[in-house]
């Protein structure tokens, strides 16, 4: 009897280690022949395959290493992250920005994921990791561009370098102490910053939240130098959800533009404003010539809540309000708002930093006024 | 005169007293000849217990002796009167016993891979069978008919969400291992 309790025991004990499996093939990374990155190492790290009743989980923990193997600085780096089994109608992307990395050098980009799958999907890579762009100092752009990387890697680099452009003049005219101000001054509106859960799916409207859904008008704010104004837009709001925003835009530029995008502020019942996202119009249909108007629209549903770990509150949509956040034209030029501008409409303390005053802000918090100036200073 | 108590001169009859109290109660015995009688007949019964604590000679090898042959006629009698189906009996008893063990190894290793891995949580109920962006504590995720895909910021403190009318979330915050600004964006088409 006992060497039978010994059988039971090694099985039950294998079949909890099997739980645990170590990843093995579950992800493959593809860079192109002639990319201007290679890849070095990709360190799986604590990354494993778990079994959870009928379902696998799997926790990708990956540090890539990438090599620059371009003459030129590499600003901005998008990798196309897709699990076309687990999620056939989404796709994933890690994107990091602000980076200055000279030729002939190595530099990090980390994957952190989660795939929650049945076990029963047959077997091959889970994750495949594909180059979607590569932004260089001069604002030439590598890749295939299946996710709009260029525009967006773009509109970051001019948020970079319009964000330095500002800290370095705090700098030249009130030295360290006036950029330690600057700095405390931006963490302040970082922490401050209202933030709302949003909640985003595309298709028909929710049945119980279509009760009571009324055609809400945006206001809209204006830049002195937008080359592309908003004229009116509506959404459909029911509650905490609104759907279907349209706004119809016109180009004031004699040039011809091919993507705008309008970013969208709600409004609670007690007044309090709140960064809901962006409208974004882009893509062949979207070709908006000097002088025309086009629409923006969206078949989209977006519910707001209050932040919250255990989920927050629903925040009841009292009014909205756009302004025109980004202009690409035909040319692959972007336009962006000034500081001033934002300023000027107080938006500086409701919108998201932009990526580069986020790694200034933080390397100040970690390493101080003079390491910031120092950092500034290099280009 | 006060005496010294019943307990204090026993201590003292054992020579179990500590030395201060020893003093102070040889002085008091020196004078009192009632207490002295006290104390010799604690020593008396100290003796007698002693005498009594020794115990008789045995002869173990004997009793040993006596003892195992008392098992071995006790296990003869028993298998004198035991028939074959009294075996049987037995026998069943032990299995039952053991597939009574053997259930109960399997119910606990079961409840320890319950206890051990949950289940997982149910994605939260869709009103609709599209896919569904959300940002949630740990990273933002997309799912899609029970299945989930998420990008998390485990290496980050303060993150900044923001959504995208065309079916995005986006994530942005500075990776605490590498001090570069990464931000993760999950699409539905």
């Amino acid at each position: 009897m006992s060497s039978r309790l010994a059988v039971l025991f090694v099985a039950g004990v294998a079949a909890l280690c099997a739980q645990d499996a170590p990843l093995d093939n579950a992800v493959k990374i593809n860079l192109p022949p002639d990319s201007p990155l290679t890849l070095i190492s990709a360190n799986l790290g604590e990354s494993h395959v778990s079994q959870r009743g009928s379902a696998v989980v799997l926790d990708l923990d990956v540090t890539l290493t990438l090599h620059n193997s371009s003459p030129n600085r590499v600003r901005g780096v998008t990798l196309l992250v897709a699990a076309q089994e687990v999620t056939p109608g989404g796709k994933a992307s890690v994107s990091v920005p602000s980076l200055d990395v000279p030729p002939s050098q190595n530099f990090p980009v980390r994957i952190d994921l989660r795939l929650l799958r049945p076990a029963q999907i047959a077997g091959g890579p889970l994750v495949q990791v594909n180059l979607d762009g590569v932004l260089f100092q001069d604002y030439s752009f590598y890749g295939p561009n299946r996710l709009d990387s260029r525009r967006t890697m773009t509109a970051w680099e001019m948020q970079a370098q319009r964000d330095r452009k500002y800290f370095k003049s705090i700098l030249a005219l009130h030295g360290i102490e006036g950029l330690k101000q600057t700095m405390l001054e931006s963490l302040n509106r970082q922490a401050e910053r209202p933030r709302l859960d949003v909640q985003v799916s595309r298709g028909p409207a929710v049945t119980s939240a279509a009760v009571g859904e009324h055609s809400a008008r945006f206001a809209f704010l204006r830049f002195p130098d937008e080359p592309v104004e908003p004229v009116e837009g509506w959404a459909e709001i029911a509650g905490n959800e609104a759907r279907n925003p349209r706004i119809d835009v016109r180009n004031l530029s004699s040039r011809q533009v091919r993507s705008v995008e309008v970013d969208w502020i709600v409004t609670d019942r007690q007044g309090k404003q709140y960064m809901a996202g962006s409208v974004p119009a882009s893509g062949p249909e979207f070709n908006l010539k000097a002088g025309n108007t086009s629409r923006v629209i969206q078949d989209t549903a977006l519910r707001f809540a209050h932040l919250s770990k255990d989920g927050g509150a629903p925040v009841s949509v009292a009014g909205m309000t756009g302004f025109v956040g980004q202009v690409e034209f035909a040319d692959g030029k972007v336009w962006i708002p000034n500081r001033e501008s934002l300023a000027n409409a107080q938006l500086l303390g409701i919108l998201e930093p932009s990526p580069e005053e986020q790694r200034l802000t933080d390397l100040y918090r970690k390493k101080g006024p003079k390491a910031l100036a120092d950092e500034l200073n290099k280009f | 005169m006060t005496h010294p108590n019943q307990s204090v001169l026993a201590l003292y009859a054992g020579q179990d007293l500590g030395w201060f109290t020893r003093r102070r109660t040889e002085r008091h015995l020196a004078r009192c000849p009632e207490c002295r009688g006290e104390v010799q007949a604690f020593g008396s019964a100290r003796d007698n217990l002693a005498a009594l604590n020794e115990l008789p000679a045995l002869s173990w090898n004997r009793l040993a002796i006596e003892m195992k042959a008392n098992i071995r006629l006790g296990l003869a009698a028993g298998e004198c009167v035991r028939g074959q189906r009294t075996v049987s009996m037995f026998q069943s008893l032990s299995d039952a016993r053991a597939l009574t063990a053997c259930a109960s190894v399997m119910a606990l290793v079961a409840a320890g891979l319950i206890l051990q891995r949950p289940a997982p949580v149910a994605p939260p109920a869709i009103a609709r069978d599209s896919a569904v962006l959300r940002a949630t504590a740990g990273g933002i995720e997309l799912t899609q008919g029970g299945q989930t895909l998420s990008l998390l910021h485990a290496h980050s403190g303060d993150v900044a969400y923001s959504a995208g009318a065309q079916g995005s979330i986006r994530a942005g915050y500075v990776d605490s291992d590498t001090g570069n600004v990464t931000i993760n964006n999950l699409y539905v088409q």
